[in-house]
């Protein structure tokens, strides 16, 4: 895996985030699915540098939504996985699984 | 709906990248929205600032400096691009611009140095803020009058009675000391001496080459000479301290011994001199300046460190009246302020140089002004062939600012290609400005001279390009490229009011040269009560001045000459004075100020003077050294009504003086001032100025005969004489240094205001000329025409007119109030100056007028 490709815990996190939340994908319901899924309080900020660095990258997309009333009339910039993020996650997970299998069985021995 | 706290909103809105503010400050609100209704109101708010702070970071502010000032160069780089564009383009237009701004800038840069220079005069002494001038305000009944002479023992007795003086230096004024000559065995070397007091070098700084400023005055038969003059006189200004040498006055003639070089004295200096000597020998000459009553000697003092001027100013005040002379007040005044504060009237200080200096000042504002309007109309007439660049650009996503900044551009590049003209125009012009104002000016260029250069010519592309820059950026893109004309009203307005504002100026400016020229020569042609044209002046000196008397004989019979005389006192500046003198009935409360004039025989017949009553001095009546003649002023100020013939007053409180003569008023002095009291009497031994009246028509002639006679009957000396008319010339140098210069900066506010009428007149035929070509297809005149074109620059050149004539009128009056003999300026003058105007400007319109009125129309619109 060459530097190019690396993505930090954080960056994998929001990645795999966007994928997960699917078409609804954008600051607020990010933070939301983090919330939910993993109990993990992020802040809003963390969470858009990480959108803004991933698509620079380009492994997302993104594009603004239609204006909505709640928000004072402001657009949301949804963000969609492009094809090299997906195949990004999926080398990813395959080298963490093949890592997996060359370690010997975990056992949790009680002390 | 709950709105976001507004100051941690604008916090955002301030620092967040614009293209990412919309997407993150929704998101803000959906979770601030969701945390009001969560944790409510007020915590909601903290945890919305909070957010704000933790967006703060890199990747989210907007970009600072790096790229922001690329872009700026970018931009200014193509701004200049189409500046230059535009100037080969219209390069008539460029042209005509390029002319007015630039003589307007080298006029206006010239003045500056010349103000600058003004203003450093006397300023480079190292005690300057505490280097004074005593000075005395002498009140008498009718006024008061401020004198620089005072007594001559002033100044050792402030400095013993009032500890806050550090040191006090007499100086002879320039008006008592005879000229000087330094005499080097076989060679005479003439120079401007001065009498100085032994704390000269003390007080005043100029710079010793050799000796100690403390001792080099101090005996009295020293001198300090100038470099220059040492090397004239020794070749050298080494080992020559210590050596002898003689200086000789009409009076006097001693051996004094070197003690001392300084450097030259700067241009900077008011005072200029080429040596200093004792003020002991001028205190020596006679017991004229022992006494409180005579006036003379100027007083200057130093303070000490930290003393109080105005304390002293009280203290000082009444000094004199202590010494028995009621209606002197002493006062101080700083000695660099004098230069250009020196004017007062009635006892109150009313100016002096400082209003030139302030009068070119203005008319330096004015001709940048009028420079500057050219441009402004030459652009904004032209704007309308822009108009369609503008509204491109706008359309493209230009903002208004951005426009506004091309053409500041345009206009600062302009002002500063001017410059370079203006910069050759300047060392061109400075010789001759040089010679006209008398002063050594050099274009050096220090850091303020840059500075102020580079500033002036900034304001100057500013002030230029402020009214086209907001007036251009201003179209709305659609109406412009829709074709609508959106020539307002206002902007034509405006355009006319600029012309007029043009043209006042530059009439007021014409009509005062105009009326100083005219005043100036009233002056020098008035009659003074006696005729002063071949009236020549002689100062005596070799064998002359041993036996004047024989001398006057002599020259008597030169032939050409028709009389001869001699008097002590100058016949265009007043001079010699007393208030010391006393009559029956004299109110002791109100001194009044008597010039007094030593004659010898036949003074008022040489003059041709003419007698009221009483008789001239003469030989016929012996001993005549207890009469005096008075002049009527003098008569009436002793209050003396029904003949004063062979009534007595007392000179210097002994000497009984009987009248003999009372002369009719004669001027004696420049006519800014009106006629004083003067008195003759009879002292062949002061009166030291050989006069003589020669035959008109044949001056040259005479002159050389008389130079011929000197050489034969003084050998040895050169003949120094002058007429008398170019003495009284000189008295109004600085008004002819005025009127001559504004002479040439009028002719060049009205050039640049008729350049920039040249412009738009040929910028309007030019617009003009597809009207021009179908009137004249359907049978216009050429007159008609003409009148067309030319009828509303007539009218803005007729109003200007009416507007500068009645303002210049009182601008004149004003300045003809500080003469007591003045003109009085016809009505027919100003009608002439307006009509010579609104000729100038017919025919400069009219070139561009007929041109346009003689095309051919279908050359114009074979293409429509």
């Amino acid at each position: 895996m060459s530097r190019t490709n690396y993505l930090g815990e954080f960056e994998e996190l929001i990645l795999t985030m966007v994928l997960v939340v699917g078409d609804e994908a954008y600051g607020n319901t990010i933070v939301k699915a983090i919330k939910g899924h993993q109990h993990r309080e992020v802040n809003l900020s963390s969470v858009h540098i990480t959108l803004y660095r991933l698509e620079e990258k380009g492994y997302l997309e993104s594009s603004m939504g239609g204006a909505t009333k709640e928000r004072g009339g402001r657009k949301k910039r949804y963000f969609k996985i492009t094809n090299t993020g997906k195949a990004l996650l999926q080398e990813m997970k395959d080298a963490r699984t093949s890592l997996w299998k060359l370690t010997p069985q975990l056992q949790f021995k009680t002390v | 709906m709950a709105g976001l706290p507004k100051i941690p909103q604008r916090l955002f809105q301030w620092y967040c990248n614009p293209l990412l503010e919309e997407q993150i400050l929704g998101d803000l609100q959906e979770q601030f929205e969701e945390d009001v209704e969560s944790f409510g109101r007020t915590k909601a708010k903290w945890r919305f600032t909070w957010n704000v702070i933790r967006f703060f970071r890199p990747g989210i502010i907007k970009d600072l400096g790096g790229s922001t000032k690329l872009n700026y160069y970018g931009m200014l780089k193509l701004n200049l691009l189409l500046a230059f564009r535009n100037f080969k383009k219209h390069s008539n237009m460029f042209l005509i611009n390029l002319t007015g701004l630039a003589t307007g800038l080298a006029c206006t840069l010239l003045i500056y140095l010349w103000v600058n220079d003004e203003l450093s005069v006397d300023k480079f002494h190292d005690n300057d803020d505490r280097l004074y001038q005593v000075m005395e305000n002498l009140h008498y009944s009718e006024a008061t009058q401020t004198s620089k002479s005072t007594s001559g023992l002033l100044a050792k007795n402030l400095a013993k009675e009032f500890p806050e003086i550090e040191s006090a230096v007499s100086i002879a004024p320039p008006f008592l000391i005879d000229d000087m000559v330094l005499t080097n065995e076989e060679s005479v070397f003439k120079g401007i001496g001065q009498f100085v007091g032994k704390d000269f070098f003390n007080a005043f700084t100029y710079p010793l080459v050799e000796g100690n400023p403390k001792h080099v005055l101090s005996d009295r038969n020293s001198i300090v000479l100038s470099e220059s003059m040492a090397l004239k006189v020794f070749g050298s200004v080494d080992d020559i301290v210590g050596k002898q040498i003689q200086w000789e006055s009409e009076e006097m003639t001693e051996t004094v011994m070197i003690t001392g070089i300084f450097e030259d004295v700067p241009t900077s200096s008011s005072s200029q001199f080429d040596f200093l000597l004792s003020y002991e020998h001028f205190l020596g000459q006679d017991d004229t300046f022992h006494e409180w009553g005579n006036y003379g000697p100027y007083a200057f003092v130093l303070l000490q460190e930290g003393a109080d001027a105005d304390q002293l100013n009280k203290k000082i005040e009444g000094y004199i009246a202590t010494k028995g002379f009621e209606g002197r007040r002493l006062f101080l005044k700083k000695y660099s302020d004098n230069y250009l504060y020196g004017r007062y009237e009635n006892g109150r200080l009313a100016g002096g140089r400082i209003e030139y200096v302030r009068l070119f000042a203005l008319i330096a504002i004015i001709l940048l002004v009028i420079a500057c309007i050219n441009f402004m109309n030459l652009s904004t007439a032209r704007a309308s062939t822009r108009m369609k660049e503008v509204g491109v650009k706008k359309t493209l996503g230009a903002s208004r600012n951005t426009l506004m900044w091309q053409y500041f551009t345009e206009s600062i590049a302009m002002s500063f290609i001017s410059l370079v003209l203006a910069l050759f125009l300047i060392v061109g012009a400075l010789p001759i400005f040089n010679d006209i104002t008398g002063k050594a000016i050099e274009i050096s260029f220090d850091l303020n001279v840059l500075l102020a250069f580079l500033g002036i010519t900034t304001l100057a592309g500013l002030l230029a390009g402020t009214y086209p820059a907001l007036y251009l950026s201003k179209f709305n893109p659609i109406l412009v490229l829709k074709g609508k004309r959106i020539t307002s009203f206002g902007e034509v307005w405006a355009r006319k009011g600029l012309v007029l504002t043009q043209f006042t100026i530059s009439i007021i400016l014409i009509a005062a040269v105009v009326i100083i020229h005219k005043q100036v020569d009233f002056v020098q042609n008035r009659s003074l009560g006696y005729d002063k044209d071949g009236i020549v002046q002689i100062v005596p000196n070799g064998k002359a001045a041993e036996n004047l008397e024989t001398f006057i004989n002599e020259v008597k019979n030169v032939p050409g000459v028709q009389n001869a005389s001699a008097i002590g006192h100058s016949l265009v500046t007043s001079g010699f004075h007393t208030y010391a003198i006393d009559w029956e009935g004299k109110d002791p409360n109100t001194p009044v100020r008597f010039e007094i004039a030593e004659v010898t025989y036949g003074l008022f017949e040489t003059l041709e003077l003419e007698f009221e009553s009483g008789r001239s001095f003469s030989k016929d009546f012996g001993a005549e050294h207890s009469k005096v003649v008075c002049n009527e002023k003098a008569i009436a100020a002793m209050g003396m009504k029904a003949d004063p013939i062979g009534k007595q007053f007392s000179l210097w409180g002994e000497e009984e003086m009987e009248i003999v003569g009372v002369v009719k008023d004669f001027h004696f002095e420049s006519l800014r001032q009106g006629i004083k009291p003067m008195i003759f009497v009879f002292d062949p031994e002061e009166a030291d100025d050989v006069v003589l009246r020669i035959e008109k028509d044949r001056e040259i002639e005479t002159m050389a005969v008389i130079q011929e006679f000197h050489n034969e009957y003084n050998p040895g000396y050169g003949l120094e004489a002058k007429f008398l008319s170019d003495d009284y010339q000189a008295q109004y140098k600085s008004e002819q240094k005025v009127s001559t210069l504004s002479r040439y900066f009028a002719a060049i506010a009205i050039l640049i205001s008729c350049l920039g009428l040249f412009g738009l007149a040929a910028f309007s035929a030019e617009r003009r000329a597809k009207e021009i070509g179908i009137r004249k297809i359907l049978g216009s005149s050429l007159l008609g025409i003409v009148r067309l074109l030319t009828v509303d620059f007539t009218r803005i050149v007729g109003l200007a007119i009416l507007i500068a004539l009645p303002l210049s009128y009182l601008v004149t009056q004003n300045w003809l109030q500080g003469f007591a003999y003045r003109i009085q300026p016809e009505w027919w003058l100003f009608v002439v100056i307006g009509g010579l105007v609104l000729i100038l400007a017919w025919v400069v319109i009219g070139w561009q007028t007929f041109k346009a009125a003689l095309i051919n129309p279908s050359e114009y619109l074979r293409n429509e």
